[in-house]
């Protein structure tokens, strides 16, 4: 080892930080595929919002290597890590807004998988659909949906990439430079090639084998995203009290804040010197050595919404109204089922029918009420 | 003839010998001896400096105090004296005495039988930085180099903080300071104030008491073209060695001997640069320099000091010096004590200090009150309570301490009650003494002795005393963060003797009533079953290791609700599509009309 041209932990990251990007990316270039380049095709869409998805992912790499050159450019002008003071206020914010997208697209995904065909239609008219400018939260609702394609990726390459950039400018002052370049490319390359295997492998086996199998692997990406970003704010706080970067003092006592731990273990940091196998551990479990209350806290919350949003997603889909809010008319399910019918085929049931079956219903609660005390 | 010489000499002693009386008014005075900031310290009389006490050898010292601070109580502990027969006069609160309250009157009376150099200051709460730190000087009518010096002058240094120290302890000693990094002093002072003018006259010889009064930083010290010969160290006095440059930790003090130069063409500095090893940090306002000068001749200019070539100071090393009385190595020990100076975390996350696995914590009943209430188990060290980290030493025991430094920062220990002799002494990284293989043939043959000495970054250290002076004694790290921070043992000396012969006057008891502190039992509080320690002041317990209780519980949950949380994704991925008559809600109603392959068609005509 006569001169040190591999930064382990340099590579780790970095494949770490790409694996997670290609993994997103796949995962919306599977549900594309197997939604509009199917039996029904749709090209023109189909390739619009897979540029879409390169767009974004160019994109995000595009400002990741502009912000990375300013970063370093600063580090060897200055010779002070800037980003140091307020980076884990970044990283919380980028692995908030990045948990939220992966649950809002994840579920969509899904509901997509299954109800592709409804869902390709009503994607397809919201990409074609021009942005009003009239009400705020409509359009920026509509804006969303139109370029959730290009957003997602766009917001995934720019955290991981920052990430990367963030991790590597400061290893490049503790490692020779000449260990920078090869475990960097190396880390994108063997990213990329795990993320294409996925990829390939899910378009040309069952597709929604793969598509579930892998949301599932990104609400998890999700979770611990939600819980980190909680635990980025929090470490961020605390650094600021002790005064300065309380990774410094290791994994050990003072890393972190003993009031707010939950667990802490002096090892296994996913974030000390690429938190080497960690690291993987902690970007698609959520590892941590260091749990405080909040981010504990925040998995679980985060896990429960999750729970809870596709229990009532199913259960609107099977019963046609959400839990607790009786849909039109309280109605029982074969009922409901049949009222619906009539709804769409006839809008508007008669007066005498609705009577009836509130008052039918309503015998209906008492007695189920009764059977419970 | 010169038997009879010293007879006379000793009767003449005797019959000088008389009552020094000082009455001191502890308040709150307004200071700024580094002319940066105004800030309330704590003065004698309305003064500050406070003023040095004068005593000759023999003399008795009563010192009569008024707590006129309001805010805080208070306690004087007379540096480096033996208090022979007075242990409660030594001043530690809650070991040998309860804090004097607010408002309180305290009488501090005792017999001095030593001559030299020391100083006073409080050893209550951390305290003395804030200002009440002064000389304590006892003259010796019969010193081996009376006739070797013309005047004498007392000079001290010291650092000095610009905040309160209650307030940087509660920063100090908090979870926002892991690592236990101690606050930095903002200036260096020479005898309390900066750019200090000392007059001489050529041709003249000047004894020099050097104390260092400060809180943490060492000081080397040196005079410009001017060499030192040292004559005293912490009241002992040494043979003779020459010194350019001299490091005095917080609490030590040497004298020597300075002649003047015959020609007052020019004047000369007086360097005293403040040890920056010992700082985590150092502030980019921080001057840890403090200048003085020795002036010939007021007219002519005030030189800036020479810049050092390195850093290396090279300062004389006071293992080399042999004290006066050529006293030869003690015996072998007939008690070897080892303490290992550990600083780590306790789960308020606060940073603390250790010997062995003990940080000391100040028991409910002051040691000395535990030793006169404990009737036959008095010898017993468990009454004292763990965490005084008491050591029972009998009545003229050969003691050895041997103290290993795994800190990477340099530690002043000092005894009260004696001087020690420093029989080793390693250096840096040398690690444990138990691991060097050095033995008693290493030792020096007649060692140094003081009362407060540098202990080395990793190194190890080797005292022994006789253990002839009964009392209570703390053992303790000079550094007065770390007295707080608990690097801190109690030698309980010789107690049944102690228990038998000891008188406390009743204005002791008085001040712990005032502060309702309990005289009797064990370090509890205890006075029924004095092995019962139940109620005794304990420090934060330990750091968790790993995963505790809630760790696991927390860990069982997050994977439970994870797993629950994967299968109801897959789950909802896996399940059948939607009862066709549910879905159409959200879709518009003429969608579902048409049906999915003709409105297909027609948006991608639209999309044209």
């Amino acid at each position: 080892m006569a001169v040190d041209v591999f930064s382990v932990p340099i590579f780790l990251v970095v494949f770490r930080e790409a694996l997670e990007t290609v993994i997103i990316i796949s995962v919306l270039l599977a549900f594309l595929k197997q939604t509009l380049d199917g039996p029904n095709r749709d090209p023109q869409v189909y390739r619009k919002l897979v540029w879409q998805v390169w767009l974004g992912t160019g994109l995000g790499f595009f400002i990741c290597f502009a912000v990375g050159g300013a970063v370093i450019g600063v580090f060897y002008t200055s010779g002070a890590n800037k980003w140091e003071g307020t980076e884990l206020n970044y990283e919380g914010a980028f692995s908030l807004i990045a948990a939220i997208i992966i649950t809002i697209v994840g579920a969509a995904l899904l509901r997509i998988g299954k109800m592709q065909e409804k869902w390709r239609v009503k994607l397809a008219v919201a990409m074609e659909e021009p942005i009003r400018i009239g009400s705020t939260k409509g359009s920026i609702k509509r804006f969303f949906e139109k370029y959730a394609m290009f957003i997602l990726p766009f917001i995934t390459v720019l955290r991981e990439g920052i990430e990367a950039i963030v991790f590597v400018a400061g290893v490049t002052f503790s490692a020779p430079a000449s260990a920078v370049p090869l475990p960097v490319i190396m880390g994108l390359l063997v990213g990329a090639v795990v993320g294409y295997i996925l990829y390939k492998g899910g378009s040309s086996t069952r597709l929604q084998i793969f598509l579930v199998f892998s949301t599932c692997l990104l609400y998890l990406v999700a979770a611990g995203l939600f819980s980190r970003a909680v635990w980025y704010f929090e470490a961020q706080k605390w650094n600021n009290a002790v005064g300065g970067d309380a990774a410094e003092v290791g994994d050990g006592p003072g890393s972190y804040d003993i009031d707010k731990s939950v667990w802490h273990v002096n090892c296994c940091s996913p974030t000390l010197n690429g938190g080497s196998g960690w690291g993987f551990f902690n970007a698609i479990l959520g590892w941590t050595n260091s749990a405080t209350y909040g981010s504990v806290l925040a998995y679980n919350l985060y896990w429960i919404f999750v729970i809870v949003m596709f229990i009532v997603m199913r259960y609107r889909e099977v019963k046609g109204h959400y839990p607790l809010m009786r849909a039109k008319a309280p109605l029982t399910q074969t009922e409901a089922t049949k009222t619906h019918d009539s709804e769409n085929e006839a809008p508007v049931p008669s007066g005498s029918q609705s009577r009836e079956e509130i008052a039918e219903s309503k015998a209906v609660n008492t007695h189920t009420s009764k059977a419970h005390v | 003839m010169a038997s009879s010489l010293v007879c006379l000499l000793g009767s003449l002693a005797i019959a000088s010998a008389s009552t020094v009386k000082y009455d001191f008014e502890i308040g709150w005075v307004t200071a700024n001896p580094d002319g940066l900031a105004d800030r309330p310290t704590i003065g004698i009389n309305g003064q500050w400096p406070i003023p040095k006490i004068e005593a000759n050898v023999g003399d008795q010292l009563i010192v009569n105090v008024l707590n006129s601070l309001g805010n805080q109580s208070t306690s004087l502990h007379f540096h480096g004296l033996y208090m022979n027969g007075s242990t409660h006069m030594d001043g530690p609160a809650q070991v040998t005495q309860c804090a004097i309250q607010p408002g309180s009157r305290f009488t501090y009376n005792f017999t001095i039988s030593q001559p030299g150099t020391y100083w006073y200051h409080s050893h209550t709460h951390g305290q003395y930085p804030d200002g009440l730190r002064g000389p304590l000087i006892i003259h010796d009518p019969e010193s081996p180099f009376k006739d070797r010096y013309d005047e004498e002058m007392v000079l001290t240094v010291s650092d000095w903080y610009h905040d309160q120290m209650p307030g940087l302890l509660s920063f100090f000693i908090s979870k926002v300071n892991p690592t236990g990094a101690e606050p930095v002093p903002n200036s260096a002072l020479l005898n309390e104030t900066q750019d200090l003018r000392v007059p001489v006259e050529p041709g003249k010889t000047y004894l020099f008491r050097m104390i260092n009064i400060g809180a943490f930083a060492g000081q080397y010290i040196w005079f410009e073209s001017h060499n030192m010969t040292i004559i005293e160290v912490d009241g002992v006095y040494t043979q003779p060695a020459e010194a350019e440059r001299i490091y005095l930790s917080a609490a030590q003090r040497c004298s020597f001997l300075l002649t003047t130069r015959n020609d007052t063409s020019e004047n000369f500095a007086i360097n005293a640069n403040m040890d920056i090893t010992l700082f985590d940090q150092l502030p980019g306002d921080l001057n840890w320099n403090v200048t003085g000068w020795l002036v010939y001749d007021s007219a002519k200019p005030l030189p800036i000091p020479t810049e050092l070539e390195s850093d290396v100071y090279d300062e004389f090393d006071d293992m080399t010096l042999v004290p006066w009385d050529n006293q030869a190595l003690l015996g072998e020990p007939d008690q070897s004590i080892s303490l290992d100076v550990i600083m780590d975390n306790l789960n308020d996350g606060a940073n603390y200090a250790f010997f062995n696995n003990i940080t000391y914590v100040a028991p409910k009943v002051p040691t000395l009150f535990t030793v006169l209430t404990s009737g036959d188990l008095v010898s017993n060290s468990a009454i004292y309570g763990e965490y005084t980290h008491p050591f029972v030493l009998e009545k003229d025991q050969i003691v050895e301490i041997i103290v290993n430094n795994i800190d990477p920062g340099k530690h002043p220990f000092h005894l009260h009650g004696h001087n020690f002799q420093a029989v080793w002494r390693s250096e840096e990284e040398a690690g444990t003494f138990q691991d060097s293989g050095v033995t008693s043939d290493n030792f020096t043959q007649v060692p140094m002795r003081r009362d407060t000495v540098v202990l080395f970054p990793n190194g190890n250290v080797v005292l022994r005393f006789k253990a002839d002076n009964p009392g209570v004694w703390l053992f303790h790290c000079h550094i007065e963060w770390h007295v707080q921070s608990g690097l801190m043992a109690t030698f309980v000396e010789a107690p049944l003797e102690l228990q038998q012969t000891l008188a406390v006057p009743k204005d002791h008891y008085d001040a712990c009533d005032a502060g309702k502190v309990p005289t009797q039992g064990n370090a509890a509080g205890n006075t029924v079953n004095l092995f019962d320690l139940s109620g005794q002041n304990v420090p934060p317990g330990p750091l968790p290791e790993g995963f505790t209780t809630r760790g696991k519980v927390a860990m069982a949950f997050s994977v439970l609700t994870g797993l629950i949380g994967v299968a109801v994704v897959a789950w909802y991925g896996f399940a059948g599509p939607a009862p066709a008559a549910a879905a159409p809600a959200a879709a518009p109603p003429q969608s579902v009309g048409t049906g999915g392959g003709i409105s297909h068609g027609t948006l991608v005509g639209a999309g044209k």
